[in-house]
């Protein structure tokens, strides 16, 4: 079959479903790991229920952004696939598993009858979170490297890790400000100041890295005009940061208005990050080794799965939608009845 | 042991836990939205009773499925780059249509299933347990489409060596899917009665006395009743079309050498692929040629016709006859508790305690029959396209064996702790079943 729209375009389509895919899952699961990495701050078990009840209808749809993100790496530019996650075999391997903790502890925690079973399935929610978010930072750091070898990069990679868990308390502190009250959110805008700034240097090092490690990057953002265009992005950045700090020093507002701000405005923050890797590393796949067209599957594979996501993707919006919806509004007891 | 080897043994370890789970929510889905509408129309508190205790089995082997295949999703790409790199161009879409049309549709219902009961009016409720049905069981069709197609491939064309659709009808609609797609969701059923029967007969025993404990024994028993003789028609039919596109697989199943009439059905035997022979046959004669080819007489390909191109015989052969061994006991189990049901209206003790042997039975006879499908296609992944070997990956084999024995270690333990986790539940059913699992119920023994 033929495709209905030119066959070099498929490739930059998909490429843009695949990030915004991946956008949306560390922005969804973020919080649900932060929320998770979070938990032993927690004041006592009544506190961890209610942290949890607040991400529990939403976890299990959330990570199946991640799903869909490596799916569409996987059927779009499937020879990237395989040099990236062979690149990064057991970091994924270690997320994987750090996923799985979390996972089941959901449900076995909610079945354990008594406390010290519960505990422990709280640990492995803590530490499936922990290690999951350090995979996945890690993981980012390697990849802006190009995969590099030597100690350098390598401490580039941990520090990478510790932000992106350091971005991911962050998020789920302000997931908890917006859907808990009283005391706990008090403790959630506590957890947001401490981590607001922690994460603004994680930001700082990573966006100055990679320039710095690639000439064609470099170039992309020091020439002109370029450099204008560009501009707001970090600006808009450094504004965001200043504003949201200054916000959860007055937090909480009486009548808890704007409670909603630090979560969108985390959304917002991890968006720009992410477009800002984006217009550094486009058209490449594999950092300066494969771009999107050399990596691309075959025109008419991708326009079928198109099709099917025309079709499908506005009808997922919309249940999810419903869901977010029906789980609107503060935490209450998580209960199956 | 070299990275080939060692990638299949991993990717084997993870699609064979993975599949206890799916196994078990395929199907009970369904029968929850069985309860729900039981107690729509009833209005009788057991059903609801036995929905509440159902519906935790269900989240909790639905997480475990969940995370097992997330694991499996990334096992394509680590384990057999050379898959997606020849017949990506297939897989890929068939992939992606269940990610789109199943797992968000199961995954965001499911929250609403789960802990929405309060908040939604009940129809909306009723509705979300069976769109999360619907999406596991359009999951099932999916992953099944192109594991079919790997078996029987067809609609395609070879383009330097890379295979390009040419008609996704004949991709979707390949020769074996039907076939595996029924016989699946029956193992699933047939999982999900006997799992009930089997944990329902253990409260039972125990004098756990709840009207829900009998009400969902009895269904567990109509389905093994209705669904294991209905299994074995679709599994005669399922060998029949192998028969037809596998013939090596069959020649592995039956354990025949040489081509000829008057096959033998072996009951047991040692197959000896070095000799090429049999030890110690137990056989009815001609019976595998009456069933493959309904005569007496009629010719069943041998192994030897296959020779350097046929699948391991032993494995195959074995796990052929636990699966339908399981699959007889599970016959002869249903209908008699069905009898006894009808004409009695009570299950003797004796009978009670059988179930609770067979409780895990249907994991067994799934696995079996995965490995039977699967190993009999060796040495091909596509048949008569790929085989394994040339779609492994450059992942060296220190890694593969690193995370292996990670992987195996954690797998053992969610297996224990989700086993003892049912039978806690089901200790405390009554407890389980009124208290909300938020606020935890204070157990008598939590002093202990
Ligand atoms: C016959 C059924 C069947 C088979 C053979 C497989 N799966 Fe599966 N899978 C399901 C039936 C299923 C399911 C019933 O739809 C699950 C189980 C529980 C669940 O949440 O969905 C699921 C979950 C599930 C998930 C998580 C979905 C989510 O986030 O909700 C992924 C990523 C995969 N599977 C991937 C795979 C891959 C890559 C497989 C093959 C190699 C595979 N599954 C075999
Ligand atoms: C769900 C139940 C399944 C089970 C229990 C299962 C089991 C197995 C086993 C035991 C092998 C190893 C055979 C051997 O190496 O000798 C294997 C191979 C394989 N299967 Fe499956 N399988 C299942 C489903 C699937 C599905 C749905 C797919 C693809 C869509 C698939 C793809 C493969 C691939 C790629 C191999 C080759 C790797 C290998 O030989 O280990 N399997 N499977
Ligand atoms: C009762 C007699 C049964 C017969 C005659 C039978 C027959 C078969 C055959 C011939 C295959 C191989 C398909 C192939 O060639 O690829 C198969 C596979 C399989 N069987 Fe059975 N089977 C029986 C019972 C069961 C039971 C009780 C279960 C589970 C509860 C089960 C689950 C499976 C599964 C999961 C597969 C692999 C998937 C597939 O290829 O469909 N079977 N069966």
């Amino acid at each position: 079959m033929t495709p209905f729209i030119p066959a070099e375009w498929l490739p930059v389509v998909f490429a843009a479903l695949m990030a915004a895919s991946i956008l949306a899952y560390v922005v969804l699961d973020g919080f649900d790991l932060g929320v998770g990495i979070l938990l032993p701050r927690a004041a006592e078990e009544a506190e961890r229920d209610r942290m949890i009840a607040a991400i529990g209808p939403f976890w299990d749809a959330n990570e199946t952004w991640l799903v869909l993100g490596v799916g569409l790496l996987l059927v779009a530019f499937p020879v990237a696939h395989g040099i990236i996650l062979t690149e990064l075999y057991l970091a994924v391997a270690l997320m994987l598993v750090g996923l799985t903790l979390r996972g089941v502890a959901f449900e076995f925690r909610a079945k354990a009858l008594e406390p010290a079973r519960k505990r422990r399935w709280d640990h492995a929610f803590v530490g499936g979170s922990l290690l999951a978010a350090l995979a996945q930072g890690w993981m980012l750091g390697r990849y802006v490297l190009g995969f590099a070898e030597g100690w350098a990069a390598v401490a580039f990679a941990a520090m990478a890790a510790v932000g992106l868990a350091i971005a991911y308390a962050f998020i789920g502190a302000a997931w908890l400000i917006w859907r808990t009250e009283g005391a706990l959110q008090r403790r959630a805008i506590a957890w947001a100041r401490a981590a607001i700034w922690p994460m603004a240097v994680g930001i700082l090092l990573v966006s100055a890295v990679t320039p710095l490690v690639s000439a064609r990057i470099f170039e992309r953002w020091f020439t002109f005009p370029e450099v204008f265009l560009l501009a707001p992005l970090p600006l808009a950045t450094a504004a965001l940061l200043l504003g949201l700090a200054n916000l959860l020093k007055h937090m909480p507002l009486p009548g808890d208005a704007l409670r909603r701000i630090p979560f969108w405005g985390a959304v917002v923050l991890f968006a720009l990050f992410f477009a800002g890797l984006a217009w550094s590393f486009f058209p490449y796949v594999v950092p300066e080794r494969l771009t999107i067209w050399e990596a691309a599957s075959a025109p008419e594979s991708l326009s079928i799965i198109l099709i099917g996501a025309l079709f499908v993707m506005p009808i997922i919006l919309a249940y999810t939608v419903l869901a977010w919806r029906i789980f609107g509004g503060k935490a209450r007891e998580l209960s199956y009845y | 042991m070299d990275a080939l080897i060692l990638a299949r043994i991993q990717f084997a370890a993870n699609i064979s836990f993975h599949i206890l789970f799916p196994t078990v929510t395929i199907a009970l889905g369904w029968v929850l939205v069985f309860f729900k509408l039981r107690f729509n129309a009833t209005r009788e508190e057991k059903w609801m009773d036995a929905y509440r205790f159902w519906v935790k089995v269900f989240a909790l082997s639905f997480a475990l499925g969940v995370v097992s295949g997330i694991t499996m999703s990334f096992q394509f790409g680590t384990n057999w780059p050379g898959f997606m790199e020849r017949v990506g161009n297939i897989a890929g879409p068939l992939l992606a249509y269940e990610v789109l049309t199943a797992f968000f549709l199961e995954a965001t219902f499911l929250g609403i299933m789960l802990f929405g009961f309060r908040r939604v009016p009940g129809w909306l409720h009723t509705g979300a347990t069976v769109l999360v049905a619907v999406g596991t069981t359009l999951s099932a069709f999916w992953i099944l489409v192109l594991n079919s197609w790997m078996h029987t491939p067809q609609g395609f064309e070879l383009r330097e060596g890379v295979a390009h659709a040419t008609d996704w009808w004949a991709i979707v609609f390949n020769p074996s899917m039907p076939y595996r797609l029924a016989h699946m969701l029956m193992a699933s059923a047939l999982t999900v009665a006997f799992l009930m029967a089997g944990i329902s007969a253990w409260r039972w025993l125990r004098g756990d006395r709840a009207p829900a404990v009998m009400a969902v024994l009895r269904t567990g028993i109509v389905m093994a009743a209705v669904g294991a003789p209905t299994q074995l028609l679709l599994g005669d039919l399922h060998g029949l079309n192998t028969l037809e596109h596998q013939p090596a697989k069959v020649a592995a199943m039956e354990g025949n050498w040489e081509t000829r009439g008057h096959v033998p059905l072996l009951l047991f035997a040692i197959p000896d692929e070095q000799a090429r022979t049999n030890r110690f046959e137990v056989a009815i004669p001609s019976g595998a040629s009456l069933i493959l080819t309904h005569r007496a007489d009629g010719e069943v390909p041998g192994l030897n016709d296959f020779i350097g191109e046929h699948p391991p015989v032993a494995p195959v052969f074995y796990a052929f006859r636990v699966m339908v061994g399981t699959g007889m006991l599970m016959i002869a189990l249903g209908l008699l508790g069905a009898f006894l049901l009808w004409r009695r209206r009570e299950i003797p003790r004796w009978l009670l305690r059988g179930y609770v042997v067979m409780t895990f039975s249907g994991w067994v006879a799934t696995l079996a029959g995965w490995y039977v499908t699967e190993i009999g296609r060796q040495p091909w992944l596509v048949h008569g396209v790929l085989t394994t070997a040339q779609a492994a990956g450059p992942v060296p084999a220190g890694s593969i064996a690193t995370t292996l024995v990670m992987y195996l270690v954690l797998y053992a333990l969610l297996l224990a702790a989700y086993i003892a986790a049912i039978y806690r539940l089901a200790a405390h059913g009554r407890l389980a079943a009124a208290t909300p699992p938020g606020a935890v119920p204070q157990a008598k023994e939590s002093a202990a």
